[in-house]
C-alpha cells in the first residue's frame, strides 16, 4: 500500500523523469549512429570508458569543466577509431562492438587499480553544479537538476529537427536506409557514417559523465546494462526520438520503481524487478508493438 | 592453402602489432617491458604450477570458444553465451545435489546433460526468435545475459545457497573429477583436472562435427551463403535452430571445471566474463575448434602471467592485452585478406 501511494506521486513521476537521463541520452547516440547505419553496441563501453575518465580527470586536474571536456574528448577519440575499423576498414559491426567492450572495460579496471589503487572506486568527485533556475519550484526541481538533464530533453525536439528537417539529417538517413543511392547523388557516404558514430560517442559521452557525476564518484560496473538498455529503447522507439523518449521512460520507470520498493522495504526480490526491462524489451521486440523496421542498410559495410 | 597463409599472416601480424602496443603502453607508465614480459614467461613456463595453472584456465575458455564456433558457423552472433554457460552450470550444480540418490555415475551423466539442456534451450529462443520475427540475435542474446544471470541470483538467494553465501552446497568428494596432480607430481598444487582432457575432446569432436559431417557442411553453407543454400535445398532454419541449441549447450560444459574440477559447487560470478572472452578467443581463432586450443592457452597465459607480474602492474592490463588482440586481429585481417586480393588481381592484369 505504501508503495502504491508513493508510486502515484509527483515525486516519483518526477524521479523517473530525472532517472531518464542516461538511458535517453545513451539512446539517441545509438540512434545517431543507426541512423547512419553503424550499428553500435559499444554504447554500454563509451559511457563505462567517459564516466571513468570524467571521474579521472576531474579529479587529476581538479577542474570539472576540465573533466568534462577532456572525458569528451576521450570518446570523440574511442568513436572516431569505432568509425575507423567499422566504416574505413568495413570490419564486421556487432565484432568490433565486442572488441571495444572488452577494451575499455580492461582500460577503466587497468587504470582504476593503476591510478586510484582500488578495484572498486575512484575518489570522490564534487558533480556537475545543481541548476539554480528552477529550485524554488517543486517538481521541475528534481527533473532538471542539472545543465546534462536540461540538453537531454531538449535533445528531442534537437534531434528531430535534425532527422527530419536538416540537410544533414536527410544524408544522414540516406546513408542509413540506401548508401548506393545516396552514393550515386554525390553524398560522401563514409563521411556521414563517421559523424553517425562521433556524436554517438559525444552522447554516449554524456550519458557516461552524468552518471558519475550523480553518483560523486566513477564504481567498477556502474553502467550496468544502461547502455544496452539504451539500444532496447532505440529499437523500440523505432529509430524515432520522440518515440525513443517514451521507450526510455518505460526504463527510467522500472529504474524508479526498483528504488521505491527498495526504500519500502517490501519483500518483492529486488533481482526479479531488475529482470523485468529486459523481459519486457524481448517481449516488446517479438511483437507487441508490431514490426520494428531498423533502417535498411543498418550494419551493411559500405 | 592460400587462406591458410593469409590467416598465418595476419594472426602473427596482430600479435607483433599488439606486442609493440602494450610495450609502450608498459613503458609510458614507467615499466621495464622486457623485466614483465621475462616475469610472465619464467612464471608461466618454467614450473608445473605455471603451466597447470594456465591449462586449468584454459579449459572452460576452449569448452565455450568450441559453443560458439558452431554459432558463428551459421553466420549468427551469440553474444549469450556468458548467460547460457551460467544457467546450464547452475542446473548442473543443483541437479548433481538433488539427485544424490541415484549411483554416482548415473548422478553425474543426468545432471550434465540438464545443464547441457538448459543452456540449448536459452540458446534456442533467440535463434526461434530470429527465424520467426526476424528480430536481432544480437539484442536478443544480450538481454538474456541479464534475464539468467538475475534469475540465478533469484534463485541462488531464495532457495539454494548456503546461508550468507553466494555459491550452492558442495558436491560429494567422491563426484569431483581426478586433479592431474594426483598423477603426475609435477603440477603440484596447480588446479589442472580432468575437465581439461574433457576440453580436448570438446574441440576434436566440435572440429569433425563442424568439417567432417554433412550437417557441418549444410551449418557452414547456410552460414557463408544462406540463399544459395536454400535453393540446393539445405533448411537453413533448421540448421541455424540446431546449432544455436548446440553451441548454446556446449558452453554449459565450461562450468565442469569449477564445479567438478575445482570448487565442488556452483558460485554466483565464478565464469568472470569467460562467455565474453570466448568470444575474443573464437575469433582469434576463425571458429575452427583445433585454433581454439590455442588462442585459449595464449589468453589464459595472459590471465595467469597477469597474476604473475600483479607486483609490478596492476594484472587488470591482460585484460587490455586481450582487448587489443581482439581488434588487431579484425583489422590486420582485413588489411592482409586486402593485400592479397590486390596482389592476385595484379597478377591477371
Amino acid at each position: 500500500m505504501e508503495v502504491a501511494t508513493s508510486i502515484l506521486s509527483f515525486a516519483f513521476l518526477a524521479q523517473v523523469l530525472r532517472l531518464t537521463t542516461p538511458f535517453y541520452l545513451g539512446a539517441s547516440a545509438a540512434t545517431y549512429s543507426e541512423r547512419g547505419g553503424v550499428i553500435n553496441i559499444s554504447i554500454e563501453g563509451f559511457m563505462n570508458l567517459s564516466a571513468f575518465s570524467f571521474a579521472a580527470f576531474t579529479i587529476g586536474t581538479g577542474s570539472l569543466v576540465a573533466g568534462l571536456i577532456l572525458s569528451i574528448i576521450v570518446n570523440l577519440i574511442f568513436s572516431f577509431l569505432f568509425s575507423l575499423f567499422t566504416v574505413k576498414l568495413k570490419i564486421d559491426q556487432i565484432v568490433t562492438g565486442v572488441g571495444f567492450n572488452l577494451l575499455i572495460a580492461g582500460i577503466t579496471k587497468f587504470l582504476l587499480v593503476l591510478i586510484f589503487k582500488s578495484s572498486s572506486n575512484t575518489d570522490r568527485i564534487e558533480g556537475l553544479p545543481e541548476m539554480t533556475l528552477f529550485k524554488s519550484i517543486p517538481f521541475l526541481d528534481t527533473i532538471f537538476s542539472d545543465y546534462i538533464s536540461i540538453f537531454c530533453f531538449a535533445l528531442i525536439f534537437i534531434s528531430s529537427f535534425i532527422f527530419f528537417k536538416t540537410k544533414f539529417g536527410l544524408r544522414l538517413r540516406s546513408v542509413g536506409e540506401n548508401p548506393w543511392a545516396a552514393d550515386s547523388l554525390g553524398v560522401e557516404v563514409r563521411k556521414y557514417k563517421m559523424y553517425g558514430v562521433m556524436i554517438s560517442g559525444f552522447l554516449s559521452a554524456l550519458a557516461g559523465i552524468w552518471l558519475a557525476s550523480n553518483q560523486n564518484s566513477y564504481s567498477e560496473g556502474m553502467i550496468a546494462g544502461r547502455g544496452y538498455i539504451a539500444l532496447a529503447a532505440m529499437i523500440i522507439g523505432k529509430w524515432n526520438p520522440v518515440n525513443v523518449f517514451f521507450a526510455c521512460l518505460l526504463f527510467s520507470a522500472f529504474e524508479a520503481l526498483e528504488i521505491a520498493l527498495q526504500i519500502s522495504g517490501t519483500n518483492v526480490p529486488s533481482q526479479l524487478i531488475q529482470m523485468l526491462p529486459y523481459v519486457i524489451t524481448i517481449l516488446v521486440l517479438i511483437g507487441f508493438i508490431g514490426k520494428t523496421r531498423p533502417p535498411a542498410a543498418d550494419g551493411k559495410a559500405f | 592453402m592460400k587462406k591458410s597463409r593469409q590467416n598465418v599472416i595476419s594472426i602473427s601480424a596482430s600479435l607483433l602489432v599488439t606486442m609493440l602496443i602494450v610495450t609502450a603502453l608498459l613503458v609510458s607508465i614507467g615499466k621495464n617491458p622486457i623485466a614483465i614480459y621475462g616475469t610472465v614467461l619464467t612464471e608461466v613456463f618454467t614450473s608445473g604450477y605455471g603451466i597447470g595453472q594456465t591449462l586449468f584456465k584454459a579449459t572452460p575458455l576452449i569448452i565455450c570458444g568450441c559453443g560458439l564456433a558452431i554459432c558463428f558457423h551459421a553466420s549468427l552472433f551469440n553474444i549469450g553465451a556468458e548467460g547460457q554457460l551460467n544457467a546450464g552450470s547452475f542446473v548442473t550444480a543443483i541437479a548433481v545435489i538433488k539427485l544424490e540418490a541415484l549411483p554416482a555415475p548415473l548422478a553425474i551423466v543426468v545432471s550434465i546433460i540438464a545443464g547441457f539442456l538448459v543452456s540449448g534451450v536459452f540458446g534456442l529462443i533467440p535463434a526461434y526468435i530470429k527465424i520467426k520475427k526476424d528480430v536481432s540475435e544480437v539484442i536478443t542474446t544480450i538481454m538474456f545475459n541479464f534475464i539468467i544471470i538475475a534469475l540465478i541470483n533469484f534463485f541462488l538467494v531464495d532457495l539454494f545457497a548456503v546461508k550468507a553465501t553466494m555459491h550452492t552446497e558442495k558436491i560429494p568428494d567422491g563426484y569431483m573429477l581426478f586433479r592431474f596432480s594426483d598423477f603426475i607430481p609435477f603440477f603440484q598444487g596447480s588446479a589442472l583436472n580432468a575437465s581439461f582432457v574433457i576440453a580436448l575432446m570438446t574441440a576434436a569432436v566440435t572440429y569433425f562435427f563442424i568439417y567432417k559431417t554433412t550437417y557441418g557442411y549444410k551449418l557452414r553453407a547456410a552460414g557463408f551463403n544462406e540463399v544459395a543454400s536454400k535453393y540446393i535445398g539445405i533448411r537453413v532454419n533448421k540448421v541455424i535452430l540446431i546449432s544455436f541449441f548446440i553451441g548454446a549447450g556446449i558452453t554449459s560444459l565450461a562450468g565442469m571445471n569449477y564445479i567438478f574440477g575445482y570448487k565442488g559447487f556452483y558460485e554466483a560470478g565464478f565464469s568472470n566474463n569467460i562467455g565474453f572472452t570466448a568470444i575474443a578467443v573464437t575469433l582469434l581463432a576463425k571458429n575452427n575448434p583445433i585454433g581454439i586450443i590455442f588462442s585459449s592457452i595464449l589468453f589464459a597465459i595472459l590471465d595467469y602471467g597477469g597474476l604473475s607480474v600483479n607486483q609490478e602492474v596492476p594484472k587488470e592490463i591482460m585484460l587490455v592485452v586481450q582487448g587489443i588482440i581482439i581488434l588487431a586481429i579484425l583489422s590486420t585481417d582485413k588489411i592482409v585478406s586486402a593485400y592479397f586480393a590486390r596482389a592476385a588481381r595484379d597478377r591477371f592484369v
